[in-house]
This record gives structure tokens, C-alpha cells and sequence, in this order.
């Protein structure tokens, strides 16, 4: 078997004393689309949050292709390849759509490829290319959310996490946001999700895991997921 | 009191405010990038004060040239104040945010530290630096005014410029805004956080650089200085807006005027209490500030 792209033993995580993640397993082959699922409060922006280096993890370990991202600065986990777009999309609102996007492009790598990667964003999110000049506050959620994960791509990731891209989003925003999530996929990356839309997400990805309480209590490919009866109550309700 | 004397207060006091903005420029922008109130402030500009005295004593160096020194002296001291003194409160717990007393207790340590080491080294005596800048004057209307005041307010009308379009337009600028707007997003946008927050204190501090060297001409110079300085400046910061470069230019000017007028009427002492009057009136009325966002 290859390297993984994404490797973590063993995650202890939370805030102060308090373990939110108790003991997290998590693989992501390279080039895969994987699925992140739980409950609200169990624990996935910790655990996101923590890959990233803003929260200091108690125990574990975790390895991009083969390096360890354990306990780094957040700025050097994204040097390394391990980039996030935050949950509630967490944009510079004082500043122009083209600005956020800049700002994304801070490693050496990114910034020696800034013009092409926001004009690889640009073909991939259009209408970003139009507003550029404007004050991201002044659009909409959906395409706010464009700016979040196009901020994320200026970085060049290696593996990118989506932290509930979907939320908030008018269902057709949704849709579109898929179509340009497995567009991103053709880049050559791995992509870790984090969706309350179950359904959808499983259908795309390659492969899934459900959190629970802290604790990885599933996994498998998208279809057997979408296969399993205790999913399938807790999450989809059928 | 004729028109001529009211005229004259006005403009001192509007060249002596612009310095006040000038000084304060640092003071505003370190709490709008960290939300940390620096109440080593005052002690930093004595510093620069002192750093200019030195090189004029020591070398017959013109406090004009001794910028050249005074400036990247108190960059690199503000720099490692944040480095080695400040982010340990950042690192402690890295999501969450600083509350704001430990960081004002934090460098009001730093404040007794500085200020107490410049006068176990110099002694309580009054000292000034003699250069022939001090007395000239040039007429407008009729009136004198002093050359020496009226570059430092030119430099702060520069500087804070400077600063605005520097902020706005350099790779560096738009990684303070960014840090300043949404910390977490910043890191994890790739920005070395702590390292945004050192040049900016450094920044904060080399303006005081500046101004240390441009007060020194007509200001005397004593250990326990820069406390009336950093209290007019947290004045100034409060009043123009916090975080509002502009704001602190105009901030300045108004405490400047508003001092200058009133201690026609009344001594300076009762005229300092009529600002902090000035001050609570006008939070009153705009608790933002006056270019402040609420
Ligand atoms: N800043 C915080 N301080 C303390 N506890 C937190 C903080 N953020 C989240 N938590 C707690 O951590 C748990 C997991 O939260 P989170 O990771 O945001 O869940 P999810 O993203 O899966 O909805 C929750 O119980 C929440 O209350
Ligand atoms: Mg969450």
C-alpha cells in the first residue's frame, strides 16, 4: 500500500484538560475524497482544529505522507500541505474578494505560483473572477463560501478539509458546491469533508467516517456506509 | 483674551496635537492588530528620548540624525518585547483569545521595568538637549511659529500616511489587516502569526523612535516622561478610534487644541482634568470614537 496522504493514531484532543477526540484512527489514501460524519458537538472542527495546529493535542500522532504535522504551528501545517477552510468560512470581511484570496498564498511554494492558482480559482469559481474588487461581505453565502475554499486552494494543499462547506447554502448553491468539489478532486489532491448532508456527501466520496462522542464508531466506502442500518437511522433518518 | 493670543494657542496647540497623534500612532495600531494595550508605551518614547539625548551628549549627533538610530533601535526593542515578553500570553492556550487584562498588566511590568532601569542609569535629573532648531521661528500671519513643532507635526501628518498606504498596499500590510480582522483565519490561511505580531510591535515602537528624536529639541527629558505621554496617547486613541490611523491624527489635534485653549483660562494642572472632561463627553456621544466602527 502507498503512503497515505493523511495518517492519524491514536488523537487525544480538546480544550484545556477536557478530551473532545478520545483516541481518533483516520487514513486517507491519496487523491481520494473522504467523508467526515457526526452529530453536531462531536467533536469534527476539534478535530480539524487540531490537525491544524490551533489547538495543542494531548497524545497521538499525525502524518502527512509520511511527515509528522504533530504539534506544529498552523503556519507550518500549511507549508507542509495540510490546509483547512474553516467552518462558518471565517473570511477577512474588511477586504476585497481578491485580497482573501491572496492572502491564502503566504509558503514560498504558493506565492512563487500565486498568479496562476488565482487564475486556476477564477476558472473554477467564475464569478469570483467578476466581483474580484468587491467587499466580501457583499456577497452571498454561497459565494462566500467559493472565496473560503478557493482561499484554502491558493495555498496549494496537498490534502484539503472542508469543514461543512454546505452550511447555510440555497440546496442549488449545494449542488454546485459538489460539482466543483469533485472538479478540485482533478487537481491531484485528497480532499477530507466534513457534511450534514449525508446523503450527498456518501455519494461522492470515496470513502467515509462517522464520529461519534469523540470516537470513530464507522467507516468504510461511501456505499457500504450508505448500506449500514445504524447510519442510515441515526443520520438519514429511514 | 484678544484674538491674537487665541489664534496663537490654536496653532501650537494644533502643532503640538499632530505630535500627539504621531506619538500615539503605535499605541492604535498594536491594539487594533493584537487587542493588547501597551501601557509601556510612554516608557518607549523615553526611551527614544534618552537614545537621542546619548548620541547628542556623547557624539554631538543633531537628534534629526540620530533618527537614523533612534528608529531601528526601538524597532528591534519593540520586536523582542513582543517576541520574548508578550507571545508567551498568546502561546499559553493557542485558540483562545488573550483577555485583555494580562496582557495590560504584562507591560505595565514592562512599563516599571524600563522606566526604573533609566533611572537607576541616569539618575531623576532633568535633562535637554540645546540645538539651535529649539528657537527658530518662522511667520505666518504674523505669527511665530516654532520650527521645531512644526516638523514634528509634519511627520506625523507622514508618517500616519505612510503607515495607511503601507498597511493597504505591501504583502506585509495585508497580513496584519488579515491578523488583525481574524487571527484563527490567519494561521490558518498559512500567516506566521507571531511573527506578524512582532513587526508590528516593532512598528508601533520605531514610530516612537521617531518622535523621541523630533520631542527632544524642545521637550526635557526625565525618567518618569513617558507615563503623561502614554496617558495622553491612550487618550488620543481612545478619542479618535481605536485601531484608526486617521483617527489618531485627529484625536491628537483635538486633545492638542483643546489643551492649548484651556490653559489660557485656567492653570495647566485644571486644564489637564478639562481633557479628561473633553474625553468622557465625547465617548458619551460616540463611544466608537470619532473614526471609529462601533
Ligand atoms: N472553544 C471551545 N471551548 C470549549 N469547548 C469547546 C470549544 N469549541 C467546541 N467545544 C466543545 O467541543 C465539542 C466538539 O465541538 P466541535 O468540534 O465544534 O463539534 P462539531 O464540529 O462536530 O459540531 C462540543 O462538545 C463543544 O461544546
Ligand atoms: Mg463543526
Amino acid at each position: 500500500m502507498s503512503t497515505p496522504a493523511l495518517e492519524v493514531r491514536d488523537l487525544w484532543s480538546g480544550y484545556g484538560d477536557q478530551d473532545v477526540l478520545r483516541g481518533i484512527d483516520l487514513v486517507l489514501e491519496p487523491r481520494t475524497i473522504v467523508a467526515l460524519i457526526g452529530a453536531n458537538g462531536a467533536g469534527k472542527s476539534t478535530l480539524l482544529r487540531t490537525l491544524s495546529g490551533l489547538l495543542r493535542p494531548h497524545r497521538g500522532e499525525a502524518k502527512l505522507y509520511g511527515e509528522s504535522i504533530f504539534c506544529l504551528p498552523p503556519h507550518k501545517v500549511v507549508e507542509r500541505g495540510f490546509v483547512q477552510s474553516p467552518e462558518g468560512k471565517q473570511l477577512f470581511l474588511g477586504m476585497s474578494i481578491r485580497e482573501n484570496l491572496l492572502v491564502g498564498a503566504q509558503n514560498k511554494r504558493a506565492r512563487a505560483r500565486r498568479d496562476q492558482t488565482l487564475e486556476e480559482v477564477f476558472e473554477l469559481f467564475p464569478i469570483l473572477r467578476e466581483r474580484q474588487a468587491l467587499n466580501a461581505s457583499t456577497l452571498s453565502g454561497g459565494q462566500q463560501q467559493m472565496v473560503a475554499v478557493g482561499r484554502a486552494l491558493m495555498a496549494l494543499p496537498r490534502v484539503l478539509a472542508l469543514d461543512e462547506p454546505s452550511l447555510g447554502l440555497a440546496p442549488i448553491m449545494v449542488d454546485r458546491l459538489f460539482e466543483s468539489i469533485a472538479k478540485i478532486k482533478e487537481r491531484d489532491l485528497t480532499i477530507l469533508i466534513i457534511e450534514q448532508n449525508v446523503f450527498q456527501v456518501l455519494e461522492m466520496a470515496d470513502y467515509g467516517y462517522v464520529l461519534e462522542n469523540g470516537v470513530m464508531t464507522l467507516n468504510g466506502t461511501g456505499a457500504e456506509l450508505l448500506a449500514d442500518d445504524h447510519l442510515r437511522a441515526s443520520y438519514l433518518g429511514l | 483674551m484678544d484674538l491674537l493670543t487665541l489664534s496663537f494657542a490654536v496653532i501650537n496647540g494644533l502643532l503640538i496635537g499632530g505630535i500627539y497623534g504621531g506619538v500615539a500612532l503605535g499605541l492604535s495600531l498594536i491594539f487594533g492588530v493584537m487587542r493588547v494595550i501597551n501601557f509601556a508605551h510612554g516608557s518607549f518614547l523615553m526611551l527614544a528620548m534618552y537614545c537621542s539625548y546619548l548620541l547628542w551628549a556623547s557624539l554631538g549627533l543633531h537628534p534629526y540624525v540620530s533618527i537614523l538610530a533612534t528608529v531601528p533601535f526601538l524597532f528591534i526593542v519593540g520586536y523582542f518585547v513582543q517576541g520574548v515578553v508578550i507571545s508567551p500570553l498568546f502561546k499559553r492556550e493557542r485558540a483562545l483569545v488573550v483577555e485583555p487584562t494580562s496582557a495590560l498588566l504584562l507591560t505595565a511590568g514592562v512599563y516599571l521595568v524600563v522606566d526604573n532601569i533609566v533611572l537607576m542609569a541616569f539618575g531623576p535629573d532633568v535633562r535637554s538637549v540645546a540645538v539651535d532648531i529649539t528657537y527658530e521661528s518662522i511667520f505666518v500671519a504674523g505669527l511665530p511659529i516654532n520650527l521645531a513643532r512644526l516638523i514634528g507635526f509634519l511627520a506625523a501628518i507622514v508618517v500616519a500616511a505612510a503607515l495607511s498606504f503601507w498597511l493597504k498596499h505591501s504583502e506585509m500590510g495585508r497580513a496584519i489587516r488579515a491578523t488583525a480582522q481574524n487571527r484563527d483565519a490567519a494561521s490558518l490561511s498559512g500567516i506566521n502569526v507571531q511573527r506578524v505580531y512582532n513587526v508590528t510591535f516593532g512598528l508601533g515602537c520605531a514610530v516612537l523612535g521617531l518622535f523621541g528624536a523630533l520631542l527632544v529639541p524642545f521637550f526635557s527629558i526625565t525618567p518618569n516622561i513617558g507615563l503623561s505621554f502614554g496617558i495622553k496617547s491612550f487618550l488620543v486613541v481612545v478619542l479618535g478610534g481605536i485601531g484608526s490611523i486617521p483617527g489618531s491624527i485627529l484625536g491628537g489635534l483635538l486633545l492638542g487644541v483643546f489643551e492649548s485653549v484651556a490653559s489660557q483660562f485656567v492653570t495647566a494642572t485644571s486644564a489637564a482634568i478639562f481633557s479628561f472632561g473633553l474625553f468622557i463627553a465625547i465617548l458619551l456621544l460616540r463611544p466608537a470614537g470619532l473614526m471609529g466602527r462601533a
